[in-house]
C-alpha cells in the first residue's frame, strides 16, 4: 500500500469504518473465548425463568463482555495518546507515559494500597481515585516545569518528564520496600496492568471521556500535522503553537489519567500501535489518531483475552501479554515497512 | 479556539448534518460546544439507564449455604475443620489441606482469583481474605449479586475470631467454638511445658538472597513466643525487614529456622542451608549445629493446624522436651 496517496474524505472514512468492524468481529470472537466455556444458546435462551442463577448469563454481560469493553476503552486511549506525544514531542520513543503519567499514578495507586484506605468513591476503589489524581498531578507538575524551564521548549519539558519519573520511581521503590507482603503483590499487579470487568455505569463514563477525547484531537489533527514537522514551520504557517499543544496534552494526559485508573500500566500500547500504524497508512494525523484508537482496542482486547486463557483458570498481567505479543510483531512491520516508507516518512 | 486553517475538509460529520436540515443549529455552535453538548448528554444518559441500579439486589440469604467456594488455603483448611467439606464447591490453587481438597474445582490462584470459574461453581457463599486482592474479588461478586464473607487472619486473634465468623454464617458456631477452645486449650499446655525457661532466641528466614526474616509485627513473631522462643530482631520499619550480614552477627541468635517454599522437597532446602549457613561459622547458632528446615506450609498458614506449628517451632527450639 503506498502512503503518498493523497488522504481524501472517502478513503479515511472507509479505513475508520473496515477498522470498526474489525473491531466489532474482534470483540464477538473474543467475548466467545474465555476459561469457562459459555453458550450464548444457555444464557440469553431462558430469561424469564424462575430468578434461578444463570451462570452462563452472568458470566457473559456481568463479567466478560465488560471486561471486553474496558480493554477496548484502553486501548484505544493509550494508543491515542501516544500518536499524541510522538507527534508534539517530535520524538519516536515517546509513549502516553514518558511525561510521568506512569509514575505518578503508581505513586497514587501505592499510597492508597499502603495507607490501606478501605472506602469506596462512586463505586471505585480508592486505588483507582489515587492513580487518577497522580496522573493528572504529575502531568501538570511536569508541563509547570517545562513551562518555567522554557516556553514551549519540548526539550525541557522531556528532561522534566524524565525526571520527575525517576524521582517518583524512587518514592514507589522505598514505599514498596516497606510494605506488607500482600501489598507488594497487589502493587506489583496494579503496575504490570491488570484488567478486571467493570460496572457498566463506570464503562459507559469512561467510554464517553476517551470517545470526546479522541474527537477533540481529531479536530485538533490539522494543526498537529504541521506541528510534527517542526514548531518553527507551524508558527511561519501562522498557527497558535501553545494552544494547540495545550490542548493536545490535556486531552491526551487524560484519557490516559482515565486508562491508567481503570487498568494500571499498561506498557507497549502507546507505543507500538501508534507506530504501526503510521508505517502502514502514513503519517498524516487526520488518519492517525482514529485509526490508531481503533487498531489500540483491537490489540489491547486481542491481548487481554490472551492473558485470560493462556494459564487459565488463572490469568497473565495483560502488560505481559503486550510487550510478547507486539514487540515480535512491532518489529516485522518495521523492516517491511521502513524500507519503503523512512522512519517517520521522513 | 484554535487559529489556523485546514479543517474544512474534516467536518464532514457536521456537513451531514446541514444536509439533513440542522444547518443553522450548527451555524450557531462551533464544533467544540458540539463536543462538549454531545459529552453531557451522553454522562446524563449514564445516569439515567445505569445510574438507579444500586441496592435492588438484596435477596434474603438461607442461613445454610450449600456451595461454598473457599479463596485461600487456610480458609479451606477451616472450611474443613468446620466439617464443611462435602459442601466446598471450590477452592483457590494451592489448597492441598486436608488432601480431600485436592480434588476440589480450582478457582485460580489466590492472586489471581478467576471470578469466571467462581460464576461456574454456582457458590452461595464465598469466603475470602481481606487483603486487597481477594476484597476486590468479593466487591466484584456482591456487585453481581453473590454472597461473600471476608475475614482478616494477621494475627492469632484474629484467626479465633475469623474461625468464630466463618462458623456463626454457616450454620457451624458450635464446632467453631469447640475448634478454637481446643487450639487455645492446646497452646495453653504446650506454654505451661516451655514457658518457665529462659526464651530461645530464634532467627526466622524468609528469604535467603537478600536475607530477610521475620520483624516482631507479624503472626510469625506470635507463633514464636507461644513456642516458647524470641524473636532475635528487635522492632523493625519492615515486617519482613532485609537484614546485613552484620546484623547476623549482633542478634546473637540460638537457632536459625528456615521455613521450606517446597515442601515436597525437604531435603534439597536443608542442603543449600547448610551451605548458606556455613558462611557464618562464628554465629551462635550454625556453631551449634541449629539450623532447622521445617515445611513451610504448615507454618506459613495461619489456620486450623496452627497448634501443629507451634509444636514444630516449639521441637526446634527443645529438641530435648521433644524426643518422645
Amino acid at each position: 500500500m503506498s502512503t503518498n496517496e493523497l488522504l481524501t474524505g472517502k478513503r479515511l472514512i472507509g479505513r475508520v469504518a473496515f477498522s470498526v468492524m474489525l473491531l466489532a468481529a474482534v470483540m464477538f470472537v473474543c467475548s466467545l473465548t474465555g476459561a469457562e466455556s459459555v453458550s450464548l444458546k444457555k444464557a440469553f435462551g431462558s430469561v424469564s425463568t424462575t430468578g434461578a442463577i444463570n451462570p452462563d448469563y452472568e458470566i457473559f454481560m456481568q463479567v466478560r463482555v465488560p471486561r471486553i469493553v474496558l480493554a477496548a476503552i484502553v486501548g484505544a486511549a493509550l494508543a491515542c495518546s501516544g500518536v499524541v506525544f510522538q507527534g508534539l514531542l517530535r520524538n519516536p520513543l515517546a509513549d502516553p507515559y514518558i511525561l510521568g503519567i506512569s509514575s505518578g499514578a503508581g505513586l497514587g495507586a501505592v499510597i492508597a494500597v499502603i495507607s490501606g484506605f478501605n472506602w469506596m468513591l462512586w463505586g471505585r476503589s480508592p486505588i483507582a481515585v489515587f492513580a487518577f489524581l497522580g496522573a493528572l498531578g504529575t502531568v501538570w507538575l511536569v508541563w509547570l516545569i517545562g513551562r518555567l524551564a522554557g516556553r514551549s521548549n519540548v526539550t525541557s519539558l522531556l528532561l522534566a518528564g524524565v525526571v520527575v519519573n525517576a524521582f517518583f520511581s524512587a518514592i514507589i521503590m522505598f514505599l514498596t520496600s516497606i510494605a506488607r507482603s500482600d501489598q507488594i503483590f497487589s502493587t506489583i499487579f496494579w503496575l504490570m496492568g491488570n484488567i478486571t470487568e467493570e460496572e457498566w455505569f463506570i464503562l459507559w463514563l469512561s467510554g464517553g471521556c476517551v470517545i470526546t477525547g479522541v474527537i477533540a484531537l481529531f479536530y485538533i489533527s490539522p494543526q498537529l500535522n504541521v506541528i510534527s514537522f517542526g514548531q518553527d514551520d507551524a508558527r511561519s504557517m501562522g498557527i497558535n503553537t501553545p494552544a494547540v499543544q495545550t490542548i493536545a496534552f490535556a486531552v491526551a494526559a487524560a484519557i490516559t489519567a482515565v486508562a491508567v485508573s481503570l487498568s494500571g500500566l499498561i506498557g507497549f500500547v502507546g507505543l507500538i500501535v501508534p507506530h504501526g500504524v503510521r508505517l502502514v497508512f502514513g503519517p498524516d494525523h487526520r488518519q492517525l489518531l482514529p485509526v490508531s484508537a481503533i487498531v489500540g482496542a483491537i490489540f489491547l482486547v486481542a491481548c487481554d483475552t490472551a492473558a485470560r486463557i493462556v494459564v487459565a483458570p488463572a490469568q497473565l498481567p495483560v502488560g505481559v501479554v503486550t510487550a510478547i505479543v507486539g514487540g515480535p510483531f512491532f518489529l516485522v512491520l518495521l523492516i517491511r515497512h521502513t524500507r519503503k516508507v523512512g522512519w517517520l516518512a521522513k | 479556539m484554535v487559529a489556523g486553517g485546514g479543517d474544512l475538509d474534516l467536518l464532514f460529520i457536521i456537513d451531514y448534518l446541514q444536509l439533513a436540515g440542522w444547518g443553522r443549529l450548527v451555524k450557531m455552535m462551533n464544533k467544540w460546544w458540539f463536543l462538549v453538548l454531545a459529552m453531557v448528554c451522553w454522562v446524563a444518559s449514564g445516569f439515567a439507564l445505569f445510574g438507579q441500579q444500586q441496592g435492588e439486589k438484596d435477596a434474603a440469604f438461607s442461613i445454610g449455604p450449600e456451595r461454598i467456594v473457599s479463596m485461600a488455603p487456610n480458609l479451606t483448611e477451616i472450611l474443613f475443620a468446620l466439617g464443611l467439606g462435602d459442601k466446598i464447591a471450590g477452592v483457590a490453587a494451592g489448597s492441598d489441606y486436608p488432601p480431600a481438597a485436592l480434588s476440589k474445582p480450582k478457582m485460580g490462584s489466590f492472586w489471581q482469583p478467576s471470578i469466571e470459574a467462581v460464576i461456574s461453581a454456582k457458590p452461595d457463599l464465598v469466603v475470602t481474605l481481606g487483603f486487597s486482592q481477594q476484597r476486590n474479588l468479593a466487591q466484584r461478586l456482591e456487585r453481581i449479586g453473590y454472597r461473600s464473607l471476608t475475614v482478616n487472619i494477621d494475627s492469632v486473634s484474629e484467626l479465633y475470631e475469623a474461625i468464630k465468623k466463618i462458623g456463626g454464617v454457616t450454620g457451624r458456631g458450635a464446632q467453631a467454638d469447640e475448634l478454637v477452645l481446643g487450639v487455645g486449650e492446646k497452646l495453653k499446655n504446650l506454654s505451661a511445658l516451655v514457658g518457665g525457661e529462659d526464651k530461645v532466641k530464634v532467627l526466622w528466614v524468609v528469604q535467603r538472597e537478600p536475607l530477610r526474616v521475620a520483624g516482631r509485627n507479624t503472626f510469625v513473631n506470635e507463633m514464636i513466643e507461644l513456642a516458647g522462643g524470641e524473636n532475635a530482631i528487635g522492632p523493625t520499619v519492615h515486617k519482613y525487614p532485609p537484614i546485613s550480614s552484620e546484623q547476623v552477627y549482633a542478634c546473637g541468635a540460638d537457632v536459625i529456622i528456615e521455613p521450606a517454599m517446597v515442601s515436597n522437597d525437604l531435603g534439597s532446602e536443608r542442603a543449600g542451608a547448610v551451605k548458606y549457613w556455613g558462611g557464618f561459622k562464628n554465629v551462635g547458632a550454625v556453631k551449634n549445629g541449629r539450623v532447622y528446615v521445617i515445611d513451610g506450609d504448615i507454618v506459613s498458614r495461619l489456620g486450623p493446624r496452627l497448634y501443629e506449628a507451634v509444636e514444630t517451632i516449639a521441637s526446634c527450639l527443645r529438641p530435648g522436651l521433644f524426643e518422645n
